[in-house]
């Protein structure tokens, strides 16, 4: 029942803003936590301007984000009733978003107001910013939104980098979390995969071919010069930052040996931490630092085992399967998401650190390379379900699944740490 | 020489002519029933000298390796590309092919490398570039350590057999860059393999 209400109070609400995207927005709220759910009110803008121009960059987007948000569910509006309120009881809503902007020069004035349902303002805060803000501003409220109301860290202004190949070599790409904004990060005119996030959001570590091996490289999201990290070992992929320090974790090798190896990301303080002949890869730090995961083939296939930080300690966690890859860490290192095939077919698969229990999210085509969203509740992933690789959202189960990319083939997604 | 004797043997001649050759281009296309039963009908009482003075006719300016064994050390093109295109084709470098998920040297690329030592050996002027690949089966991340892996077997073989080390280098590609797109154990088979390059020094 409570799906029910909420599909169609965003179907009411999409009714309301006719420029919105208004294509794959069907959120599935689970009625266990409907209970953490306010129930919320958002009428049209006030403004002078026209809707469209607003619509689009702002509205839609904040919409979308807040429908999302599993902590909203957005009310149907009855018409031309006023933020207040009498909408608030019109609407049944716990919460009325009321809305003002203006237009000061090239600036956007964006007035926002949360009221309660006795017409009290609760959170109030005003946002300025060009056209090309409007969609950054729309993920900020969103963002202040989801703190005032439950008082955790919102995830919209998360960023998810890939590489994609519509320039021709694959590149390293980053998106805004709901798709939108894809912008090309590097132009190595080589193949270059394999992004993984820093802690603070800042930067990028990746592979590229560009020297004609494999080589690992440092990019800053906001622009300026890459860095090669030179390692003096082959391969120097699936590296990934540790969450407490400047060290990278990565897959070097020596002889034809792949092993789990960290160096510091000026290239110096080499240390190896694996030392078995087999083939060992994809590391992956635990969000405390302490340990890290990885990929061996010593059992004979595929499977993956922690480790502590040094290297001591090893222990196997994937038991089902004949081939798992790609772990990593929910944020709250409860939980490893990874690759594992099923009747010959790769899904995603979440087990519970604890208890070691598993659980695959089942979906068409193969489905690899799982990335936790900052607040654990979501899984970027790619699939070739549709024939080509894309990145895919969706809920941790397996709900809200949304296409994220759509030209040519896209890959290799790493949600950034942090989404405020 | 009588004169219908005359005639006969130009008769034998002709035919040879059109005969042998004509099997000789045709015998990788036609059915071999077909070549054995027109040969023997048409040349039943050939004496030995007359079939041999005329396939010396027929063949005499092709034989160019008598002449200069050293010719296609030689007549190797300067492009690089083109090189390793001929150096394929003639079988002078071969890949090396592996099975699924897993990276040691079978006969055949044992003899493919075994191949590919002997002629680099003779031409130290060139170094060479081992691409490492992998069938789409199984995972980026983990593929490209296999292809790794596979790349220094062939690697380390080709030094045991005399090449030296500092001629070769390795490079993985993992499952990146199929050479058949397909998705089927045929495309696949083709898709995990050792690809030698020929790089100038």
């Amino acid at each position: 029942m409570k799906r029910t209400t909420s599909l169609l109070a965003l179907l009411f609400s999409i009714a309301a803003m006719p420029l919105a995207s208004q294509t794959q927005i069907h959120p599935e709220i689970d009625p266990s936590k409907a209970i953490q759910i306010a129930r919320i009110a958002i009428p049209r803008p006030e403004t002078t301007l026209p809707l469209e121009t607003i619509n689009a960059p702002f509205f839609a987007p904040l919409t979308r984000d807040l429908a999302y948000s599993g902590v909203f569910a957005i009310a149907p509006i009855p018409p031309n009733i006023p933020a207040g309120v009498d909408l608030a009881k019109a609407a049944g809503a716990q919460f009325v978003l009321s809305l003002k902007l203006d237009q000061v020069g090239e600036d956007f004035n964006i007035d926002a107001r949360l009221l309660d349902s006795t017409g009290a303002t609760q959170f109030g805060k005003r946002y300025r910013g060009g056209s090309a803000a409007l969609p950054r501003i729309a993920h900020m409220l969103g963002n202040d939104l989801v703190r005032f109301v439950n008082g955790k860290p919102g995830i919209f202004l998360s960023m998810i980098g890939f590489a994609s190949n519509r320039t021709g070599n694959f590149e390293i790409w980053l998106m805004d979390w709901d798709g939108s904004n894809q912008r090309q990060i590097t132009r190595h005119n080589a193949l270059s995969i394999l992004p993984s996030w820093s802690a603070d959001n800042e930067r990028m570590v990746y592979t590229s071919f560009a020297r004609g091996t494999s080589d690992m490289y440092i990019i800053n999201r906001r622009g300026g010069a890459r860095t090669h990290v030179a390692t003096g070992l082959n391969l120097n992929t699936s590296a990934t930052f540790s969450p407490i320090s400047n060290d990278i974790a990565f897959v070097g090798s020596v002889a034809g040996n792949p092993d789990i190896y960290v160096v510091k990301d000026d290239g110096t303080n080499l240390r190896r931490l694996t030392h078995d002949s087999s083939i060992e890869s994809t590391p992956e730090w635990s969000p405390n630092g302490r340990q890290i995961s990885f990929t061996s083939g010593r059992s004979g296939s595929p499977q993956i085992y922690t480790m502590d930080a040094e290297g001591s300690n090893v222990q196997r966690i994937s038991f089902e399967g004949e081939w798992n890859d790609d772990a990593t860490w929910s944020p709250d290192g409860s939980q490893i998401a990874y690759t594992s095939r099923v009747n010959g077919r790769f899904q995603i698969r979440i087990a519970d650190l604890a208890n070691h229990q598993s659980r695959i999210l089942a979906g068409e085509g193969s489905n690899e390379q799982p990335a936790w969203s900052p607040d654990g509740k979501w899984i970027a992933f790619q699939s070739n379900r549709s024939g080509t690789w894309q990145i895919y959202r969706m809920r941790v189960d397996g709900t809200d699944l949304l296409q994220l990319t759509f030209e040519r083939e896209n890959k290799d997604p790493d949600w950034s740490k942090k989404g405020d | 020489m009588s004169k219908s004797f005359k005639s006969f043997a130009v008769t034998l001649v002709l035919l040879a002519a059109v005969v042998v050759p004509a099997c000789q281009k045709k015998k990788p296309v036609v059915a071999p029933s077909a070549t054995a039963t027109v040969a023997p009908a048409t040349i039943p009482d050939v004496p030995l000298t007359v079939t041999t003075a005329t396939v010396q006719t027929v063949t005499e300016p092709t034989d160019f390796v008598k002449t200069n064994t050293d010719v296609t050390t030689e007549t190797l093109p300067n492009d690089i590309g083109e090189l390793n295109r001929v150096a394929q084709s003639r079988g002078y470098i071969a890949d090396a092919f592996f099975e699924y998920n897993d990276s040691s040297l079978s006969s055949d690329a044992q003899t493919a490398l075994t191949n590919s030592a002997t002629w680099l050996k003779k031409n130290g002027q060139y170094n060479l570039l081992i691409e490492g690949h992998c069938d789409e089966r199984g995972t980026e991340q983990y593929n490209l350590a296999l292809g790794d892996r596979r790349a220094n077997q062939a690697k380390e073989y080709l030094v045991t057999l005399g090449v030296d080390a500092a001629r070769i280098r390795t490079v993985s590609y993992g499952e990146e860059r199929p050479f058949d797109p397909g998705h089927d154990e045929s495309a696949w088979s083709k898709n995990r393999r050792d690809h030698l390059v020929l790089v100038g020094r």
